[in-house]
């Protein structure tokens, strides 16, 4: 995603005379962030992320900047006649991947939402935790630059809850962003990089501090050379940093981020060094806040 | 456009609703045409009745997904280009199944005149024959994209329109369709094979047409 998804007072009604769901909305999505959108039932918020992944033509108003999309609807009723690992090979190809490269990564992703047994089952005997993993893996496969999750988490065991929020994290730090609804307030708690709420047509930036940041979050202890710098990249998805001795950091990220930093910690020049890793069921006091 | 095509297609064929359409065109032929008939005659015949199965086969091809596999498609191409997908899907169907009659019909119809008087080359017949076929396969597309989703959603209203939208442009002077039927019929009868280009000409424009009005309203008149 090389520039922001831009929408400029953009307006969605259903038929001519039809009530407007949406109107007046401003938003720029810009690449490499995490973007919550919340509101009651009914307000518009399916429409706004129809209208961010390019489903539906704004009734007014203007949307430039389309980057490669991929969607995730709440329901995946999966009444096709493919299999699974089948399905998802066509979605690669559609997607953009060559067919060899898009079966592959089918595959993987399956393994990754523990629906690998399942991957030559008939879409149509799938259970609907099943197919939603189906639905998930269609959008993750060919990494897109805009990822659009409508209530992708309805349906899906812990496991699976787990690791879409993971792939969220991979996503976001590889560059994209990614856009969600979920009902669950816990959902990726801490990580958005902005809260924006739905209610009566218009959409509203949340500007004050989640009052409760809950959520698992995982505390990382490292060591690099005195006076080193964290990586910026990593810098970024941390709730909270303490140099506890020269050199030695006491790192805290949301759970669902904890690969990700890893992952920027250990590729980092001069790479730091993992002393530990631990996990803890809630966030620590936020005045230490980097 | 091919990985699109190739799924449209995959959709179609695995999901055995091209059956029915199917059935009904060789029922059709298997009632009008007999061996050993004037051939233009049958090509006519057997054209013509390839309108409504076109009209019909768009249908199947724009309503074979359910809404939110049809939206995981539409984020990744854009509704229109998912849509025209569907559309270009059900046209080469119907293309590839009037080929097929027509190369059958040419093969068991006596190459005569009516009344089996004038001999009546059988390659050209076959080539006005599959000219004709494609300008009725063009034309029922158009009339199928503009009588279902996204321009007339409801079943209830689709259908019928879209049996009467077939039916008019197989007989209404001026359609293409009519103009192509009705010059192999005459062929039939004068022994001269027809080259149906202008009708095919005219069908061809038509269903872009048509294509593009459904293509663009795609996004705007969902879900």
């Amino acid at each position: 995603m090389q520039r922001d998804l831009l929408l400029a007072r953009v307006g969605r009604r259903y038929g001519v005379r039809g009530p407007w769901v949406l109107r007046g909305v401003d938003l720029a999505i810009t690449p490499g962030t995490l973007i919550r959108v919340e509101g009651a039932n009914g307000t518009g918020k399916s429409t706004l992320l129809r209208l961010l992944a390019g489903l539906d033509a704004p009734t007014e108003g203007r949307i430039t900047g389309r980057p490669r999309t991929a969607y995730v609807p709440e329901r995946f009723p999966a009444a096709l006649p493919f299999t699974a690992v089948g399905y998802l090979t066509h979605l690669g190809t559609i997607h953009g991947l060559s067919r060899r490269t898009a079966a592959r990564a089918a595959e993987d992703w399956l393994e990754r939402f523990g629906a690998g047994p399942y991957a030559r089952t008939p879409m149509a005997q799938l259970s609907k935790g099943s197919s939603q993993k189906v639905a998930v893996a269609q959008a993750l496969l060919a990494e897109p630059e805009l990822l659009v999750l409508d209530e992708a988490w309805t349906g899906l065991d812990v496991a699976a809850r787990a690791e879409l929020e993971r792939a969220v994290a991979e996503r976001t730090a590889a560059g994209g962003a990614v856009v969600f609804v979920d009902h669950d307030p816990r959902r990726l708690a801490g990580a958005p990089d902005a809260t924006y709420t739905v209610a009566e047509g218009t959409l509203n930036r949340r500007t004050e501090k989640e009052s409760s940041p809950a959520g698992p979050h995982a505390v990382v202890t490292v060591q690099g050379a005195p006076g080193g710098q964290l990586p910026p990249d990593a810098g970024r998805m941390l709730t909270s940093a303490d140099e506890t001795t020269p050199g030695t950091y006491r790192l805290t990220v949301p759970a669902s981020h904890s690969d990700v930093l890893l992952r920027a910690l250990l590729t980092a020049r001069p790479p730091w060094h993992v002393a530990s890793v631990s996990t803890s069921g809630s966030a620590p006091d936020p005045e230490s806040r980097s | 456009m091919t990985a699109l095509l190739r799924y449209q297609a995959a959709l179609l064929i695995r999901s055995q609703r091209w059956l029915p359409p199917f059935l009904l065109y060789a029922a059709f032929l298997a009632v009008g045409v007999q061996s050993g008939q004037p051939v233009l005659d049958s090509l006519g015949y057997a054209s013509a009745a390839l309108l409504p199965v076109a009209a019909w086969l768009v249908r199947i091809c724009v309503t074979n997904e359910p809404p939110a596999a049809r939206a995981c498609v539409a984020a990744a191409t854009g509704p229109g280009r998912a849509h025209l997908a569907a559309l270009l899907t059900a046209l080469g169907a119907a293309a590839a199944l009037g080929t097929a009659a027509t190369l059958v019909v040419t093969l068991i119809s006596d190459p005569a005149t009516n009344g089996h008087r004038t001999h009546v080359p059988p390659l050209e017949s076959a080539a006005a024959g599959v000219l004709a076929a494609l300008a009725c396969a063009l034309l029922g597309s158009a009339v199928g994209a503009l009588t279902n989703p996204p321009l007339l959603r409801s079943p209830g209203r689709a259908v019928p329109a879209m049996l009467l939208a077939a039916l008019l442009s197989v007989v209404l002077a001026g359609s293409p369709a009519q103009a192509a039927v009705s010059g192999l019929v005459t062929g039939s009868q004068s022994g001269r094979v027809p080259v149906p280009l202008l009708p095919l000409a005219a069908a061809a424009v038509l269903a872009t047409a048509a294509f593009a009005v459904a293509c663009a309203l795609t996004g705007r008149r969902s879900p």
